[in-house]
Formats: C-alpha cells, structure tokens, sequence
C-alpha cells in the first residue's frame, strides 16, 4: 500500500477522493446511504480532517444492512459527549464508508474557553454518575435486559394473510397485518436507536475514569505497562467469564453422569444431542445445557457487529469443542478450575506493591481514590459488553432475520440472509411495497426480480471489496498532541499513526503494536480475516487476525500467540490473552496484510514487537 | 596501640565501621550479611592507613606538599611526588603480616588473583564518586603485589583532582569539610577480594535513574569485567525491569565493542574486541536480568532504600552461570530529592479527571462564579 508522506514533520495519507474504487466493485457506493459516502458537497470538510479505518470494530468488508449498527452507534457515542455530559474534550465523532470499509474521524474540542465552560457541566453531570454508579448501573440492567426481551418479543408475520381472521379482528379492529408489520420495523430500528444510548450511557464517563487511573500511574510509574494497569483493574468474575465458566460445569456434570465419552465426541453438535436424548442421564445433561443458554450461549462468535457473527445458540460447534476439550482434561485426571482466588491474590499483592512504592502518603491517597473510581466503573465497562454486543446482537440479527423470511417467502429475495444486500431504509421500502401489494392485490416489482437483480449485483461487489485492503488512514495526521478519546477508545496516539505512514520504509521484518499480554513466542502464522475461518487455526499456531476476540475463548487456548491490526490495551481480546497468559501485539495497523499464513513470526508481547523471520 | 585491628573481614563491616573500612566495604559487608552471593574477601582498616603513614613518617612532607597548592600544576605536582613517597614507602611489618594471612585465607593459595579496590571513608564518602578515590586494581597475584596495591590505593587519596576537590570551598558548604582539611584527618579504607572470572558485568539500580521510576530496575551489561561499564568504554546492554512483577520491560542491545578479560599470557587484563556476531546480542539471558533484578529488589527491601549495585556473572562451579554482587550503595540522585506529592494533594477525583482530558483547571473562583450562575451544584467538589 503506497502511503504519500507530504510534510516531513506531520505526514499525510491518502486523501478519501484518490482512493480508487477496486476492479469489480464499481457502484459500490449505491450500497449504502448517502449520508455515508464522502461527496463533493462535504468535500471542504471531509478533506481537511483525519480519518482512521476502524478495523478495531469492523474489521471486514460491510453488507449493506450491517452499517446499522454503526450508523445508530456513532451518533449516540458522540450525542452522549456534545450534547449530554458535555465531555470537555471531545464531541465524538463521525463516520463513512468507503469501499465497503468504515472510517471513522473524531472531533476534539480545543478552544480553552469551551473546555472550561463544558468541565462545568461535565462535573456535575458525570459526577452524579460516578457517585451512584452501582445503583446506576442496576437500574441500567434493568432496562438493558428489558429491552432485549421487548426485541425477543416483536411478533414479525412470516406471511401477511388473505384476509385477517376474526381472531385478529376482535382484538384489533379495523387494523390490518400489513401496518402491524411495518411497525414492527420501525420499533426494531428505534429499539436498535435505543440499544445504543444506553451502551454509551455510562461508557464514556467511565473511560474518563480509566484514564484519570491510567495518567496518574504514568506519572508515578513512567516505565509502568499499559498490561499491568489493565491488569490492576481486570475483574475476574465478570460476565465474559461466565459461559466459558458453565461449559466447566458441564463438562463436569457429564463425567459425573457418567455420559464424558458421549459429550466428547467429534461428531456435529446436533447429532450428538439426538443421541443424549434417548436416555435419563443425557436427558439430565441436556437439561443442564438448556438451562444456561439464556443468556450465556448469547455469546458471539465474533463481536456481535456483523450479521454472521452468530452465537453460540446458532453454531454450539465452538462451545462443544470447548467442553471436549475440558472433560479430556478432566478423564486425564487434570483440573480445569479457574484459579480464581489465586488471581485474585496475585492482583491484590500486586497493587499493594505499586501502591508501597509510592513516595509520599498523599500520592497513596490520590492511587486509592484513583483505583477506587476506576474499579467501580469496571463493572460496567466489562459487563455493557456482553450485554449489548453479544447478547442484544444475538437477538437483535435473529429479530432481522425474520424480516428477511418475510422478503424471502414474497419473493423480494431467495434467502433470508438475503435481506443484509440491502441497507436499513430499502429493507422498509421493500416491507412497503410487499404491504401496498397486498392491501391492492396487485403484482409488484419488488416481487418479480427487482429486489434479487440487487442482491445478485451486490454480492459481486462484495466479494470484490473483500479483497481489497484498506489503508489504515486518510487525511493529514492531527498536529494536536495526542487525543485522549483516541487513546483511550483506539489505542491510538501520534506515534503510532506516525509508525504507520513509515510502512514499507526499510524495517520489512518488523511491527510494532500494543503490548497487550507479556511473553514471547515464535510459530506459524495462521492469517484468519473473519470469523468464519476460525476453523482453519491449527494448535499451535500464532493466530494473525484483523482484532481479537473474546468469545473466540476456545481457540485462544489452542494458539501459541495472538497478533491483530487494531486494538487497544483495555480491548476485550487483551484482557482475554492476559488471561490466558498468551503473548499478544493488538494494533498493528497491517499486520493480517504484512505476514502471510505459513510465515515463520516471533511475538513479543511485552515490547509491542512481531518480527516476521520467513514464509 | 592499635584500636582496630588491621584486617577485618566483609561480614564484620558494618555500618558502625564507616569512618575504619570505608563505604565500599559497608556495602559489601551489607550484602554478605543480607546472604546475597558475594566474592569472599575483607577490608584494611584506616588504622592500617594511619599506621602505614606514621611508620613511613609520611604525614609531615604530605601536609607540606598540599597546602596552599590552588594552580592546576601546583597540584599536578604535588600529586606526582606523593605518588612516590608512597612507592618508596614500605609497610610495616605487623601490616605486612595480618594481610598476608588473611590473603593466604582467603583461598588457602597464597598465589590466587584478587580484586583490590580503595573504599573512601566518612569524610570523603559524598565525594566518593569522583574520579581518583574509585581505585580498583584486578587480577592481583601474590602477597607482594596485594600488599604493594594497597598502598597505590592510599595513594590515590592524593590523586590530583582529590586535592583540587578538597581545595574547593563549594566542596566544604556542601559537605561539611573544611576547605582546609588537614592531611591527618584523611584516611582510607582498601577491601581485597576474591576475583570473579567474569564472562559479563555491569550495574544495576533499582530505581530508572533517567526518569526516577520507583517501579523500574535497570540493568547495564556488557562482555568481561565490569570496568567496561563503570568506565564507560562501552555502550552496555539496557534491559529495564518491572520491579513489581519482575518482568522485562524493554531491551536495548548496546554495542559493547571492548572487554576486559583475563589474559594468562601477562597473568592481568587486557582490553579486548568483542567479535561483532556477540556484541549484537544482549550479553545476559531474561533469566539471568530477572535474577539479578531480584537480588536488586531484596537488597533494596533489606536497605529501605534505593541501591545503586554492581555485579559479575562467571562460569558456577557446576551448571549454570552464577551472579555474584560486587557492590551496593544507597541511590544518591533520586533519593534526594525532596518528597513532593504529585498532585496538589487537594485536589479531587474530578479535578485530576477534567486534568487527565488535558482540561485547564480553572481557578477556584472562576469556577464557583460558574457554578453559581449555571446553578450547578458545587461543581468539582462533590466527588467521593
């Protein structure tokens, strides 16, 4: 990739109007909305600032309906900055598609005056919040959990009806099935609107408090690691852990019942659990499994932010290979017990060190307040995550789907994952159509062709899109020293930005990233770019991925080490590899393009360095 | 006649013993008593020293030769013709004999190398650290040789820029000493000990002495004796530690291009070329900077302080390459400076956290004006 270096000292990328469209992708852009597209109206703006890919979320090319999630996402981060907490340094920031991949730019506020008269607000806002933060964040579950099952129950017809029956008509009259529908498309949108304001209801306000952590121990500790900060703060009980911890259980209870061997097997999950069904003890275990699939099997396979990131309720091959893997352990005569209270042991003497090392009784006073505030709104940052993006997603693309067996038993499209060629206002153009014709009893475009001639045409774009690589900038590099939101949210400061535009300068061999998770380890790469490629990681193999996953759990305990492009210190997939105790480098910004599968690489994870030896 | 005797061995040298064996040796004897691995060896008192002086009837033509001597020559010149008073001058006989046993001792060999090394008293401690008080002669063989570096230890507490130090009246403000300080209230201690065979070397401190990290310990290496690093000939290794977690936090490969090694052809050390295929790698294992980054931490738990430390690692007996520890010393840059707190310590939460987003803090004034007319309540003082 050529990056153009313009200004010695500042550096400049590509500019978003040279980038080319890829062979085969042409007219991509009507994919996707307007208002997502960088446009000769905007140009004055969109030219002047610095924009970032955000591989970090969306790491692999975008299907039309899936920009929904961002699209509401991004306004309710920025609106929860500008317009709500008045975050003094930042009002969020906007984003565009480009080539099937998003980018993303942050508006910081810089003028002294408006900082001031915003850190005004923001105290008295934010510290509310942080004052009644448990009780907050109870009730914030609450309706969290409310949400998600009001999304569980929106009743979608597969079908509208020749004519509404009396049953219908008693309990609505004079409505019909059709505007039902339409409704129940609207609500999902506005649900999704709402999904959104509350993960960034208390998120931002708590980074603040991380970073508050984060500057002080700087200050006190120049050499401390970004890993042994995240590492003071990392809980150990938190949602995350829990369905890895159900599967132990159940891998227990099956040797217990004396049913290890039937569990274990290699055969697809689904056969495995007919066979459990034809006798007391496999009927107990299966019970067993029902019981934890809400919520814990709402995990994602991936991050939730794609249509195919499904659960796993959807796919219970990663769970199942887990638990197999566990009762092995387990018939070998190993444990499989979490040593929690070590870790907890080990955290807390740790601390206490830092904390004793300190040189005045004041400094230990601001490290207690400091720790105190971040420990609290952990809670929230390590657990709004399952919540929303694995198990609101889970619910909220199965919701979708529905919409699309709608599209599909019409005719609008051949299958139900179909529906994500189109984006989130053609699907309800394609829902009003569907409507009108049925209401006239009329033939409609929509029905005969029109709707599948897009898909058809798009699912070529795709495909030519998913090859391309986007440049991890665009735009002039901020002169601003470095932004604190960027930092805290993107694992991005000035000298890392910088390190990109030096790519393909001389050090061949050599990425540098984030030291996420301490060690050093030297294997075969294994390249996986999305979720689906899982399967192909060998034991033993450094897994090189655009980002990290956490609900990946299984294979983290498979690979040897773990590289990505973009990710920060507090990125779920560096609290899992810490706890895994496996070498990680998050933030490459290219490593899935510079290492190949098959190369031989060696990962530092305490320096932030891979060194690629040979194919 | 005597109040001490001649010859005291490491583990005796506590911090008692300042002004009679001197810093170096109250650090080793530290480290001994700490259990730490350390070269087996004993310090010559000052009342060696004193002795030595009276007997050669050497404290009169010193008196006379360094005072008033304020030129650069003048004290060039006097430095050149104490050097050879004390090269004429002989030990006496009860010196000769207490050091020769305790030599003979210290290997059950009369013919075996030690280091010896001068150790500068009391008076002269804060000064120690400038050049010709850091006397360190290795690879000594034989008693006439041990006992004629002894005495070239004495000498170097004339060397020409430790008379220029004492003539120097910021030198007295600053530590006590009288500018005119009489030649008979100087004295110095010597500490002989056993040679470490030393394949790398180097120091240690257990603070970031670049950016006073309390959690940092840093570690420089290089080939050979760690005159190398001491001296500075070399750029060493630079491998910083988490002294907390005791993991590595970054490694910096120095070219370290020269070593001082044993040569058995003049039996003494020689400078050397290090081929260029090592001077590329780092000089010692991660397990090997961990290790030495433990000892490191425990010394400081057992000091409550800082320490400034020099150590060897040579071939062990058997197995793996062993640490030995040469030196230890409190840290002087960082330690004294005076302890600030590192926020206005009336800060609150809020405060540090609208500092931490780069935010201005506004005055006290300002921000109660603000507060009143907005009506916010209390701005940055409800935080817990």
């Amino acid at each position: 990739m050529a990056t153009v270096i313009d200004e010695p000292q500042t550096g400049r990328f590509r500019s978003p109007f040279e980038i080319e469209t890829p062979p085969g992708a042409e007219g991509w852009r009507e994919m996707y909305p307007p208002y997502l597209l960088f446009s000769e109206e905007n140009r004055a703006f969109e030219d002047s600032v610095f924009w970032i890919w955000d591989s970090m979320h969306l790491p692999e090319v975008e299907l039309p309906f899936d920009t929904h999630t961002h699209e509401n996402w991004m306004p309710a981060f920025s609106v929860s900055n500008s317009r709500v907490f008045a975050l003094p340094p930042s009002n969020g920031g906007t984003q565009r598609m480009l080539n099937g991949y998003e980018y993303v730019t942050l508006t910081p506020v810089t003028d002294p005056r408006e900082l001031e008269a915003r850190s005004t607000v923001f105290a008295a806002r934010a510290g509310y919040y942080y004052q009644n933060w448990n009780e907050l964040f109870e009730r914030w579950k609450v309706k969290a959990e409310k949400l998600i099952g009001d999304m569980a129950a929106l009743e979608v017809a597969e079908r509208l009806p020749d004519l509404e029956s009396d049953e219908f008509f008693r309990a609505h009259p004079a409505a019909n099935s059709g505007q039902f529908l339409l409704r129940a498309y609207d609500t999902l949108m506005q649900m999704d609107i709402t999904a959104w304001t509350y993960h960034f209801e208390m998120l931002n306000i708590g980074y603040a408090a991380y970073l508050n952590l984060f500057m002080f121990c700087r200050q006190a500790f120049p050499g401390i690691t970004d890993q042994t900060l995240a590492h003071m703060l990392s809980g150990t009980e938190t949602m995350y852990m829990r369905p890895d911890a159900e599967l132990r259980k159940l891998a227990r209870l099956a040797i217990d019942l004396g049913i290890g061997q039937r569990v274990a097997s290699s055969a697809d999950p689904q056969q495995v659990i007919a066979a459990l069904r034809s006798d007391p003890a496999g009927q107990q275990w299966l019970q067993a499994l029902e019981s934890i699939k809400q919520p814990w099997f709402n995990l994602s396979t991936g991050n939730g932010l794609y249509h195919h990131h499904v659960s796993w309720n959807e796919d219970l091959r990663v769970p199942f290979k887990a638990m197999t893997g566990y009762i092995q352990t387990l018939q070998r005569g190993g444990s499989i017990d979490r040593p929690v209270n070590e870790i907890n042991e080990r955290k807390q003497r740790l601390t206490a060190e830092y904390r004793g090392l300190l040189q005045t009784e004041e400094d230990r006073q601001v490290f207690d307040q400091n720790l105190g505030l971040a420990r609290t709104v952990a809670t929230f940052i390590e657990d709004h995550a399952f919540i929303i993006h694995d198990w609101y997603h889970s619910v909220e693309w199965n919701k979708v789907r529905e919409f699309g067996r709608f599209l599909a038993n019409n005719r609008f499209i051949d299958q139900v994952d179909d529906l994500f060629y189109l984006n989130r206002w053609e699907v309800p153009q394609a829902l009003f159509e569907a409507v009108s014709a049925w209401s006239s009893v009329t033939p409609c475009r929509g029905a005969n062709g029109y709707w599948k001639g897009h898909v058809q045409k798009r699912k070529g774009i795709i495909e030519a899109l998913r090859k391309w690589t986007p440049p991890p900038a665009l735009g002039p590099v901020p002169t601003e020293s470095d932004d604190p939101v960027m930092l805290m949210l993107y694992g991005l400061n000035t000298e890392r930005i910088q390190s990109w535009l030096g790519v393909g300068d001389g050090s061949a061999n050599v990425l540098r990233g984030v030291a996420a998770s301490s060690g050093q380890a030297t294997g075969t790469a294994r390249v996986v770019r999305s979720v689906n490629e899982l399967s192909q990681v060998h034991e033993g193999e450094i897994l090189v991925c655009p980002l990290t996953e956490p609900a990946w759990s299984p294979i983290f305990s498979t690979i040897k080490a773990a590289v990505s492009d973009i990710g920060g210190i507090m990125s779920h997939s560096a609290i899992i590899s810490r706890e895994y105790g496996l070498p990680a480098v998050v933030g490459t910004g290219n490593g899935t393009t510079r290492i190949k599968t098959g190369d031989t690489i060696t990962v530092d994870g305490t320096a932030g360095v891979v060194t690629i030896h040979a194919g | 006649m005597r109040a001490e005797p001649y010859v005291i061995w490491l583990a005796d040298c506590t911090r008692d013993c300042l002004p009679v064996v001197g810093g170096k040796a109250i650090g080793l004897g530290a480290l001994v008593r700490e259990g730490f691995q350390v070269p087996a060896g004993f310090a010559i008192s000052t009342s060696a020293y004193r002795e030595h002086i009276d007997h050669n009837g050497l404290a009169g033509p010193l008196q006379a030769l360094v005072t008033e001597c304020t030129s650069l020559e003048a004290q060039k010149r006097a430095s050149e013709e104490i050097r050879q008073l004390f090269e004429a001058s002989r030990p006496s006989p009860r010196i000769e004999d207490e050091v020769l046993a305790a030599y003979a001792r210290l290997y059950g060999d009369a013919s075996a190398p030690v280091a010896v090394r001068s150790s500068a008293t009391a008076e002269d401690l804060a000064d120690a650290s400038f050049a010709g008080q850091q006397e360190t002669y290795l690879w000594i063989l034989g008693g006439a040789e041990v006992l004629e570096h002894i005495v070239r230890c004495w000498a170097s507490l004339f060397t020409p820029q430790a008379i220029a130090y004492r003539a120097r009246p910021r030198s007295a403000s600053l530590h006590g000493v009288n500018a005119r300080t009489r030649v008979a209230d100087l004295a110095m201690g010597v500490v002989v000990q056993r040679m470490v065979p030393a394949e790398a070397a180097g120091v240690m401190f257990t603070i970031d002495p670049v950016t006073g990290d309390p959690s940092g310990i840093v570690v420089e290496a290089a080939y050979g004796l760690g005159a190398a690093v001491v001296n500075g000939e070399v750029t060493p290794d630079r491998v910083c530690v988490d002294k907390v977690l005791l993991e590595i936090r970054s490694r910096t490969i120095g070219t370290k291009a020269l070593a001082h090694r044993f040569d058995p052809a003049v039996q003494g050390t020689r400078l050397e070329e290090v081929p260029p295929l090592l001077q590329t790698q780092l000089c010692l294992t991660d397990d090997e900077v961990i290790h030495l980054a433990a000892l490191g931490k425990k010394m400081e738990l057992a000091m409550g302080r800082a320490q400034d430390m020099e150590w060897a690692i040579g071939a062990g007996r058997s197995g793996p390459r062993e640490v030995f520890l040469l030196q230890a010393r409190p840290e002087t840059v960082w330690s004294q400076k005076p302890r600030r707190p590192l926020v206005q310590p009336e800060s609150t939460v809020m405060d540090r956290i609208l500092q931490a987003m780069r935010v201005p803090r506004p005055s006290a004034s300002e921000a109660d004006l603000r507060a009143s007319q907005t009506g916010a309540p209390g701005s940055d003082r409800q935080m817990p």
